[in-house]
């Protein structure tokens, strides 16, 4: 791995940094779409959430590969390793607080990459879904940008099967690219996919066109039978806010940091009593959370998946619920003619959902003009 | 003897309407409650006599979404009332007794309160067929004096005609599960 050590890298580290730090000043998210300005990044290890052995090494040399073929220069192994050791950093699903200034300071990175690793299989079809976030450095981290892709060998099978991957490494591979490519805002252009709208919406009052909001996402609760479901739907939601560009979505690291902090446990939902601690602690103007209820994917090629889940925004203006969905779906939901539309991992429906979800509380379109 | 028939026969006939026009068996209304009045309400954890371990708290998530959907009606969120429960320590959540109900609806701030059973839910069968079936009861207690004031019921799904005919399995539970709370849904707002 190449790292930077000349001086004009050093003035441009500066530069930017300065930069970023002027642009978390005014509390604005980058636009959907546009170009993510890093220079040198530190790529965590692997966050599994597959709730499966997998190759988590091999994806990480990967993923940092290609930021490396894109001209950013990585935090070097064996400095990571040491930062790692020195700060005791054991949970690498996020960056709080301390760790983003540390990074910031010690390793002179200017964003952190966290990737979660939710679903991996090697047996036909092979399947993975990755999601990737890159969060900034320095005493206030934010998501500068967050991706995430899912994909399974038999996807597109096209004429005869032609189509079909099955290889676990060329499925990755084609993960790998997709993923840097709408991390990195490649062309421009924001990739989207399927939205799902879901069963029921409730909306007490619309957002204010005009304003920004900082939101926390909690992990949701988990009532499914897989395995970190709250944490991945918690990501999709994660995800579809920073795109929306309407909201300043605060860091999962750094909410889960607070919510240990202050020894806040909800193990029956969030009380009033709790969101007004998380809306106090965090500073954040709204807040979600809910429920999965439902997370399963097909085992071998038969079948489709289901994902069932509810979600809630309190908002801290009136301590009122102001968004609530229900919204359930499987994969072949929208199939009507040769397997046309079919979302073959419940990681893509739960993207689907989650975006559909969005769209109800945030038009599409209708970001906030910077 | 024909006018004396023909009386008969419409007599019969306007009995029979009569029996149609009654009020139905599977829901209660308090005529002098007013409806309008209630504003916010909190559903409680629904009893199980299923043996889906899960399936109340699927319900009552979906019945909690679905009334605030409606637009009429607050619904208080879960984490609330849990910790309202947890003050009040109510002991049985899902049946709360008149006292309970009143601490509990000063203690969260809600203007009534439901509580319901879930009957079935899940697969049913019968011989070679098989299909989803929900039965559930809800039931509104009214805050200030503790009062039941509404209660209904409904039961979705089942095997039918053409389940026993050509199979095929009924309809997906998420889809009986949302008719039979568009059904209570609809009982209430009657």
């Amino acid at each position: 791995m190449r790292s930077s050590g000349n001086c004009s890298s050093k003035l441009t580290r500066s530069l930017l940094a300065l930069a970023l730090a002027l642009g978390g000043c005014a509390g604005r998210m980058p636009a959907p779409g546009t170009p993510v300005p890093v220079a040198r990044v530190a790529v965590l290890p692997v966050d599994n959430l597959s709730g499966s052995a997998a190759p988590l090494k091999t994806i990480r040399e990967e993923l940092a590969a290609r930021l490396l073929a894109r001209g950013i220069t990585v935090l070097p192994d064996k400095e990571l390793d040491a930062f790692m050791t020195r700060h005791r950093l054991r949970y690498v699903g996020g960056v709080t607080r301390d760790d983003a200034v540390a990074f910031r300071q010690e390793a002179g990175v200017d964003a952190v990459a966290v990737t979660s690793l939710e679903l991996y299989g090697e047996s036909f079809p092979p399947r993975i879904a990755l999601t990737t976030r890159l969060v900034s450095t320095g005493s206030d981290p934010k998501i500068l940008a967050m991706e995430s892709t899912a994909l399974a060998g038999d996807d597109t099978p096209g004429l005869l099967g032609m189509g079909l991957i099955d290889k676990p490494q060329t499925l990755r591979a084609v993960a790998m690219d997709r993923l840097v490519a709408g991390l990195l805002a490649e062309g421009g252009r924001e990739r989207t996919g399927p939205a799902l709208r879901p069963a029921s919406v409730f909306r007490n009052q619309p957002l204010d066109p005009g304003k920004g909001y900082n939101v926390a996402v909690l992990p949701f609760f988990n009532k499914s039978s897989r395995r970190y479901a709250g944490e991945i739907v918690a990501l999709h939601f994660i995800r579809e806010l920073v795109k929306a560009g309407r909201f300043s979505v605060l860091e999962p690291g750094v909410a889960r940091q607070e919510l240990l902090q202050y020894r806040i446990i909800m193990e029956d939902g969030v009380s009033l009593a709790d969101a007004e601690l998380v809306f106090g602690i965090m500073r954040v103007d709204l807040l979600f959370t809910g429920n999965v209820n439902d997370y399963d994917d097909i085992q071998g090629v038969i079948g489709a998946p289901k994902v069932d889940f509810t979600a809630l925004m309190l908002n801290r203006d009136n301590r009122k619920a102001g968004w609530a969905v229900d919204t359930h779906a499987r994969g072949d939901d929208r199939v009507y003619l040769f397997d046309l539309g079919r979302l073959s991992t419940a990681n893509a429906l739960a993207a689907a959902m989650t975006r559909g979800a969005v769209q109800t509380l945030v038009p599409p379109g209708t970001a906030r003009q910077p | 003897m024909t006018v004396r028939f023909t009386s008969a026969l419409l007599l019969l006939v306007a009995m029979a309407l009569a029996g149609c026009a009654a009020a139905p068996l599977d829901m209660y209304r308090d005529a002098n409650m007013d409806f309008g009045a209630v504003r916010t309400v909190a559903i409680l954890p629904l009893a199980n006599l299923t043996r889906e371990s899960s399936a109340a708290e699927r319900v009552r998530d979906v019945f909690g979404t679905a009334l605030l959907a409606t637009g009429s009606l607050y619904v208080i969120p879960p984490g609330e009332v849990a910790r309202g429960l947890n003050r009040v320590g109510v002991a049985n959540p899902a049946a709360p007794s008149t006292e309970e109900a009143i601490k509990l609806a000063a203690v969260i701030k809600a203007d009534a309160i439901i509580t319901g059973t879930i009957k079935e839910y899940g697969e049913v069968r019968s011989g070679s067929s098989a299909a989803n079936v929900i039965s559930l009861s809800m039931q509104l207690i009214e805050a200030q004096t503790g009062k039941l004031v509404w209660t209904a019921s409904t039961t979705k799904g089942g095997i039918g005609i053409s389940d026993r005919l050509f199979g095929g399995g009924g309809e997906a539970m998420n889809t009986i599960t949302v008719k039979a709370i568009d059904e209570i849904i609809g009982k209430l707002f009657q």
